[in-house]
């Protein structure tokens, strides 16, 4: 029986009336790459921030490492990184400066942030550049930057809100490989994409989110399964299959 | 890590930041330096009295010019010789206040052991300057009369005791003792600044110290609004930083920043206006200066809970420091306010700052003021009032409920 990490049980969240996060349930073992997918405006980005403790939950639920996120946030922190979909990061410093920043603001002292900085660094591939103003950088080498600061706090979760936006198939490449290596050494992820074949490479696991709900969770070969033969069917096809054809422009 | 740590790296990021955004770093600090300059040329850098003598010579002698010579050796003033059509033509277009002119014969008349003719022809008082260069001249006219009347008595004196001296050389020696008298003159006043002199400089400084303070809302609050528009105010609520550690630590950086640009204007303004401080008195200023940044830099966080966007916190900040400088007498004297606008001014916090820091810089006075010490509990109540409201608004998420 594999280890459950996180539990999110009815996890709602409304904003004025509206439901952007409706009664979702699911859970993620322990060195799982669990795939969060849905077109706009599914509530992916919505669930991942009530998860990060960045936004309060309206009703329901998440223990992450057997703590409560809504009663026990602190502790809920210690545990997690969050690589957000915006580049959340100071352009004007540069990447080691950027890292060491947030690795102090995770606790590491000074020292020791500097130290793990330049190990992150290496992992992404931008040790040569650390010196370097973020500014200057291109923007696959900021999205491994991004990267790089989540994991500075050594999590036992991280969060990847859509970690590969805009980057060239060498910087993708390199994330991905990343973060099976992470997931390898036993570290969990949530990944949210709208790139259906990294999350059919990636994931263990998936959801399908649409409308704040989960309308499928299963593995990438089981749910293809369910449309066809698993070798020609594409997990765009059940991702198109289960949320339709119709243009989702977030409002 | 302790809390302290994480606040000191927060607000340590902001100033590195801060060093990093050559706009920011402009707005800060070079227009402060832009502004100094300015009001260094305006007022010349100089506290110390300067003026321009204009001088009509129609002496037919040598005395005039001696007289023209010795008064361009004063210190702070300069001779401007004109001839008689043209200083006339001046004065009746007021463009000169006033004119000395040596008569025809001034020589003559010296010689002789008469009054020599020296008219101060001006408009109205002659002003300042010309009561002043007036005054000098006739100073050094008199100087001219006592050495010709030296010269006689000594020749008198050597006479009735059969000395068979030439005159000419009880002149020239007469004439070497007084050049060595002022020389080296055996009454020497010396300056000593026990407080601020009053300038025009004086004047302005202070409300250009609590206005440029008064952009320390603006800066402060565009600076978090911009962490919380790229995520990085959220990313950092998943570090173990509370809502208390940003609070402080980016009220630190704006503190650091505010610090900075002040120390830069009052220490420029000590550098070109070298009379305007003591030690003491640029000391206090600067304490006045700093809490009135540290008051500023909470209401900044304020400001950043209310805007949504970069813009809007910066046409808030503007609109503040705008009314606040108008109201708190920063563009003009305390004093010249009344009725409503004095009674709404007091409800600024810079209208204390104003006050201390003009008092200060302006009147010399120290703690030992009680209307000094009374601006400062104001300033301390002011800084308390807007840290309360920065408390009490203070959101680090954009749909904080």
């Amino acid at each position: 029986m594999p280890d459950v990490f996180v539990e999110a049980r009815d996890l709602t969240k409304t904003f004025n009336g509206f439901c952007a996060v409706d009664g979702v349930s699911f859970v993620i073992h322990r060195g799982e790459i669990f795939g969060l997918l849905g077109p706009n405006g599914a509530g992916k980005t919505t669930t991942i921030r009530m998860m990060a403790t960045t936004l309060p939950i309206t009703s329901g639920d998440v223990r992450i490492g057997g703590y409560s996120v809504s009663r026990e946030p602190e502790r809920v922190r210690r545990l997690i990184g969050v690589c957000p979909q915006e580049l959340a990061l100071y352009p004007e410093l540069s990447a080691l400066d950027n890292l060491v920043f947030f690795g102090r603001m995770s606790g590491l002292g000074a020292a020791e942030a500097r130290s793990r900085a330049m190990k992150m660094l290496d992992l992404v591939g931008l040790s040569e550049r650390a010196r370097h103003r973020v500014a200057k950088f291109s923007g696959g080498m900021k999205r491994r930057v991004n990267l790089a600061i989540a994991l500075m706090c050594t999590p036992e979760l991280l969060f990847l809100d859509e970690p590969t936006v805009g980057v060239d198939p060498q910087s993708r490449n390199h994330i991905f490989e990343t973060i099976q290596g992470l997931r390898d050494e036993g570290m969990t992820c949530l990944y949210t994409t709208h790139y259906m074949e990294e999350a059919d490479r990636l994931c263990d696991r998936v959801a399908i989110m649409d409308g704040g709900r989960i309308v499928a969770l299963d593995t990438p070969e089981a749910l293809k399964s369910r449309l066809g033969d698993p070798t020609t069917v594409t997990l765009e096809d059940v991702f198109l299959h289960l949320t339709g054809r119709r243009l989702r422009d977030e409002g | 890590m302790s809390r302290s740590s994480r606040i000191l790296a927060l607000a340590g990021k902001e100033l590195k930041v801060f060093f990093a955004d050559f706009q920011q770093l402009f707005f800060s600090l070079a227009l402060p330096v832009v502004m100094v300059l300015i009001m260094t040329a305006a007022f010349g850098g100089e506290t110390r009295f300067h003026a321009t003598a204009y001088v009509v010579n129609l002496d037919r002698g040598p005395l005039g010019s001696e007289l023209v010579s010795r008064l361009d050796e004063q210190p702070g003033i300069d001779v401007e010789l004109l001839d008689e059509a043209t200083a006339d033509e001046r004065l009746g277009r007021s463009q000169l206040l006033s004119v000395i002119v040596i008569g025809p014969d001034f020589t003559e008349q010296l010689e002789a052991g008469r009054s020599p003719n020296l008219t101060i022809r001006r408009r109205g008082t002659g002003g300042d300057e010309g009561q002043i260069t007036a005054s000098y001249a006739i100073a050094v006219a008199h100087q001219l009369v006592s050495e010709r009347l030296t010269v006689a008595r000594a020749r008198a004196v050597l006479s009735g005791m059969g000395a068979d001296i030439p005159e000419g050389a009880v002149r020239q020696k007469v004439s070497a003792l007084y050049a060595e008298e002022r020389a080296s003159p055996t009454v020497v006043a010396r300056e000593e600044a026990v407080a601020a002199r009053s300038s025009p400089a004086a004047v302005f400084l202070p409300g250009m110290v609590t206005m440029f303070t008064l952009f320390t809302i603006s800066l402060t609050s565009i600076t978090i609004v911009e962490e919380r528009k790229k995520g990085t105010l959220e990313r950092l609520v998943t570090t173990r930083a509370t809502r208390g550690d940003l609070l402080v630590g980016f009220w630190l950086g704006g503190v650091g920043r505010g610090t900075l640009q002040v120390v830069l204007l009052l220490g420029l303004g000590w550098l070109m206006f070298r009379t305007l401080f003591t030690p003491g008195s640029f000391a206090l200023a600067l304490v006045f200066a700093v809490l009135a940044v540290i008051a500023v830099s909470a209401a900044g966080l304020a400001v950043a809970s209310v805007a949504r966007t970069p813009d809007q916190a910066n046409w808030i900040g503007i609109l503040l420091a705008m009314v606040m400088s108008t109201l708190g007498g920063s563009f003009w004297s305390l004093e010249a306010s009344s009725g409503i606008v004095a009674a709404l001014g007091r409800l600024t916090y810079n209208f204390y700052a104003n006050d201390a820091l003009r008092r200060i810089i302006v009147r010399g006075e120290g703690l030992g003021s009680p209307v000094v010490l009374q601006d400062l509990g104001a300033l301390a109540v002011f800084a308390v009032i807007t840290w309360a409201v920065a408390l009490a608004l203070f959101r680090v998420r954009r749909d904080d409920k």
